[in-house]
Formats: C-alpha cells, structure tokens, sequence
C-alpha cells in the first residue's frame, strides 16, 4: 500500500490539482479494479485454493518477478507478428477496398470470397498455415493478417462509399476528376470507418498471433501459455495471460492516439 | 460604335452576342426521367431567358420541376430535348470554364475542412480558377470575419450556408445557381441572409437563379419570379417584381408587396 501512495506522490508533481481532476474521473474505475484484486486474493486464501488450479495475485506478481526473463524473450515474437499481421492485413484490405470502390466487377467477384474466408473460424486455418509455411515467423504473421482482414475491409467499402449524392454533385459542377474526388473526398471520408476497423484490428491481431502460437510452436506468449499450462505453472500462466492483455490494450492505445491526431472532426454516423 | 449601322438595320435581335441571349437561355426544353412506362416527365417544353445580371427566383408547387430546371442549367442532368445556353455555350462547357457556381440546400461542406479550406476547395480540383477571388475577403463579405478556423461541425447551420455561398463565389462565377439555399433555415436566419444576399448581388453584379418553395422569399429576392406548373413541369409566368433595391425586409409590410405575394398565391393555386 505505501508503495502505491508513493507511486500517485510521484505522479502528482507538479501538475498535482490537474492530476487530482483526472483521478477524480478515473477513481471509480481504479476503485473496482483495487476490489476486484482484493476479493480475488481473499477468495484464494479464504477457500485454500491450490496454486496449480487458481493463483492469487500475489502469486501472480511473483511469477512475473521471477519469470521476467523468460516472459520479456516471448513478449518480442509475439510482438512482432501482431504488428506485421497488423500492418500487413489492413494494408491488403484498404488497397483491396480501393479497388472494390474503382470496380464493381472486381467487388462482385472478390467479396463473397472475402466474406467465405471469414467464416472459416480462425484456429482451423492455423494448422493448415503450419504444414504449408513451416514453423516459423510466416504462418503467424499471416494468421494474425487474415483476422484484421476482413473488418477493415468491410468498413472501408463503407467509407468509401460514404459520400453524400449532394458532395459529388458539388465535385461534378467543379468538374473535379475522379482522382481528385477520391484523394480529396473519399479518402478523408473513409478515415472514422478506417479508425474504427482499425481499434478491432488492434487487439484481434494480438489473439491471431497468439492462436498461431499453439500450433506447435517454440516461442511467443502463445507457446509460453501452451507450456505454463501443461506444466501446471498456473502464475506464469497468468503472468503470460495479463502481458498478452498489456500488448492489446498498447496497440489499441497507439490506434487510439494516432486517430486524434489525425481525425479532428467528427463523422456523422460511423459505427 | 457601329451604332448607326445597327439602327439601319432590321429591328431583329441580335441571338450571338451575350446581352442579346441573356446569361442563361432555355429553349423548349423536356427532361425526362426513366424509360418507357416509367418515364417521369419532369419539365416540359420549358422556354425562359435570365437577362444578364438579373435576379430571377423560380417558385412552384412540388414536381414543378424548379430543382431539376437549375439542374439542367447546371450540366447536373441532361436535356431530353431542347436547347439550353449559358452565356451562349453548352452547360457543360460553362461548367468546364466556372460560368456559374451552385449552391446547394445542404451546404455539403467537407466536414475535415476548416470554413477557409472549405472555400478554397473549387480552386484546388478542377483545374482550379483563373482570376480567383480572396477566400479571406469572401469569408468577410459573408459576414464570417474571424472564423476561418472553424469546422463546420463548430458552425450554425446558417454559418455553414454562408461558407458554402463563399465557396461559390471564390471563382467569380458570372452566375450563381442556388437551390433552396436557405430553405432548412429557421426563419430569423434566412431573413437575414435573405438581405445579405441582395447586399452580395448587388456588390458583385452576378447573375442568379434562386430556386425557393416560400412566396414571401420568392417575392423580396426576385427580380423576376419564375413561376413553374407541375405535371408536367412547366412555365407559369415570368413574372416582374416592381419593387425598387435595395431592399429591405420592412418592404415586406407595404401594400405593394402583400399585392404581388397575393398575385403570386393566386398564380400557385391556379397550378
């Protein structure tokens, strides 16, 4: 408890009344969560739960100070493979979307193929990726591609398209091109339905990585919760679960910030 | 001048000059929707010539085809059959070389785009402008002096129609086509933009055509008043308004304008 009043000390600092307005609109949230851990840790001690079957958070801290080597060395795979899944996955969807937009053709012949690829659910493809790609970086980065994939294709059709019959009216009587259309309205139009796409690619990339990690493999924080459970090490377990939680709730927050900074008006009716 | 040349001459019109044909010359003109059994007619043999400088509002019940005429000026749907000439060329080319600016009920502003960036836009697509006029001068003519940062969410409704006139007098367009601009104001505003816009017509010398469903708006703007039959759209009367400019909104309360309000009722329900 001191170390936690020393913590909010050191962050109060200069700033301390504006800090104390922040946590005045944060405490409830800061409240549950203190309770949540305190009910958790009560429950364990109270009932004898083993360790093996139900860690408490005491437990679980330890587990992350002794285990912080092993939990750091597959943080950096795990990592990579959501971010280049992330990247590369979105990039596909917005260039296939773009084109979508261009051709009906291409958008009548590719969609329900799109649409079939996402009904495949995610952690059947996995072992199929494995035989064809190996065991390496590559199955991973692509599983964690193919769930960002489909939203963001989704939702940037919808952006593109999202321009009002009045707006290309104004473009025509200006005698705008259709490139000028496109860069100068559709784009910017189409950026709270990408934003929105791209705060759901955000944390799935992170659970594809993961799932592309239990097909066998070696490392990543999908291979260390395959091993903690089997070995019943339920606080690495749990260690490795909340690290996992901790990389989706980052990528979301850069998403996050990085959409206001971009997008200073607000869309109409993006969802 | 040839000036004794031409009083020798026949007392014949002379149709290749500008002032001879007017700014925008309609000639039995039909725009037909659709094809065969569901063709819709909405304007038929419609014939009407907009001297040049002139401010002409156009009134008539719904399906009159008001929207649809202005359109048709505007390169926005094709003629059936007829010629129309704006300022002696096809509408299209008029559109091509920025004749005439549009505006449009819904201010149809970029929503990203601040008011400034809003009315510099006809000069960013579209080969841009020759001759353009300041966007800050335009944003102050229109009564918006210091919020050229704002974004149109930030904006009134009425703030926002008065940015999208700007926008359309940023090319010095020779004629300004505006349908139902200030029809989704509430009534304060659009009197007072009512007055501005006569205050703009007479600062700038431009041409207008103002489409409107109000009588008393269609009155104390219009030099003239169009007035358009429905099913099938047609001319009514091209009627001349005998009130001396500038106006001001009191005019409203004299005898003369009630007659010509009445005048106008009694031609609207004849439709």
């Amino acid at each position: 408890m001191a170390e936690i009043a020393d913590r909010a000390a050191g962050l109060a600092g200069p700033g301390l009344f504006r800090q104390f307005d922040r946590l005045g609109d944060k405490w409830p949230a800061f409240a549950a969560v203190i309770g949540i851990v305190a009910a958790w840790q009560f429950v364990v001690w109270a009932f004898a739960v083993p360790t093996y079957m139900a860690p408490g958070p005491v437990d679980v801290i330890n587990a992350f100070r002794q285990e912080s080597v092993t939990l750091w060395n597959n943080f950096w795979p795990t990592l990579f493979e959501a971010l280049l899944g992330f990247v590369f996955g979105n990039l596909v969807a917005i260039l296939l979307a773009v084109w979508f937009v261009h051709s009906t053709t291409a958008e009548r012949a590719f969609y329900p193929i799109a649409v079939f690829i996402n009904t495949i659910p995610i952690i059947a493809v996995a072992p199929i990726l494995v035989l064809i790609f190996g065991n390496g970086l590559a199955p991973k980065i692509i599983i964690a591609a193919l769930i960002c994939f489909f939203p963001t294709l989704v939702n940037m059709v919808r952006g593109l398209k999202a321009v009002s019959p009045a707006t290309l009216d104004l473009m025509r009587v200006l005698s705008a091109t259709r490139s000028e259309i496109f860069w100068k309205v559709r784009i910017q139009s189409s950026l709270p339905f990408l934003f929105a796409a791209l705060k759901i690619a955000s944390t799935t990339c992170v659970i594809g990585a993961i799932v592309a990690e239990w097909i066998g493999s070696s490392f990543g924080l999908g291979a260390l919760i395959i091993e903690a459970t089997y070995n019943f090490r339920s606080p690495l377990l749990y260690a490795t679960v909340f690290t996992a939680a901790l990389l989706a709730v980052a990528m979301f927050s850069l998403v996050s910030f990085a959409e206001t900074r971009l997008i200073r008006w607000k869309a109409a009716d993006v969802h | 001048m040839a000036a004794t040349a031409l009083a020798k001459a026949p007392a014949m019109p002379v149709p290749s000059s500008e002032t001879a044909t007017g700014a925008v010359s309609v000639h039995g003109v039909d725009v037909v929707f659709g094809e065969g059994d569901q063709a819709v007619t909405a304007l038929s043999n419609v014939s009407v010539t907009i001297p040049d400088g002139a401010l002409v509002t156009m009134i008539g019940p719904s399906g009159c085809g008001k929207s649809t005429l202005l359109r048709a000026i505007a390169d926005l749907v094709p003629a059936t059959a007829g010629a129309i000439t704006v300022l002696g060329r096809s509408p299209e080319a008029a559109r091509r070389e920025r004749n005439f600016s549009f505006v449009f009920q819904d201010a149809t502003l970029l929503p990203w785009r601040s008011a400034i960036d809003n009315v510099r836009l006809p000069l960013e697509v579209g080969g841009g402008g020759t001759a353009p006029a300041d966007p800050q001068a335009l944003l102050e003519l229109v009564g918006l002096r210091g919020r050229e940062k704002a974004l149109p969410a930030e904006m009134s409704g009425g703030m926002r129609q008065r940015v999208a006139i700007a926008r359309a007098l940023v090319t010095r367009p020779k004629i300004l086509l505006m349908d139902e601009p200030f029809g989704a104001l509430d009534e304060i505003t659009r009197d007072k933009l009512n007055e501005e816009l006569l205050r703009i017509w007479q600062e700038t010398g431009t041409t207008i055509m103002f489409v409107t469903h109000s009588i008393p708006e269609a009155a104390f703007l219009g030099q003239h008043v169009l007035v358009l039959a429905a099913h099938p759209g047609r001319v009514k009367e091209f009627m001349r308004v005998d009130l001396p400019y500038p106006r001001r909104l009191a005019v409203r309360d004299t005898l003369e304008f009630v007659q010509i309000t009445a005048r106008l009722r009694q031609l609207l329900e004849e439709c």
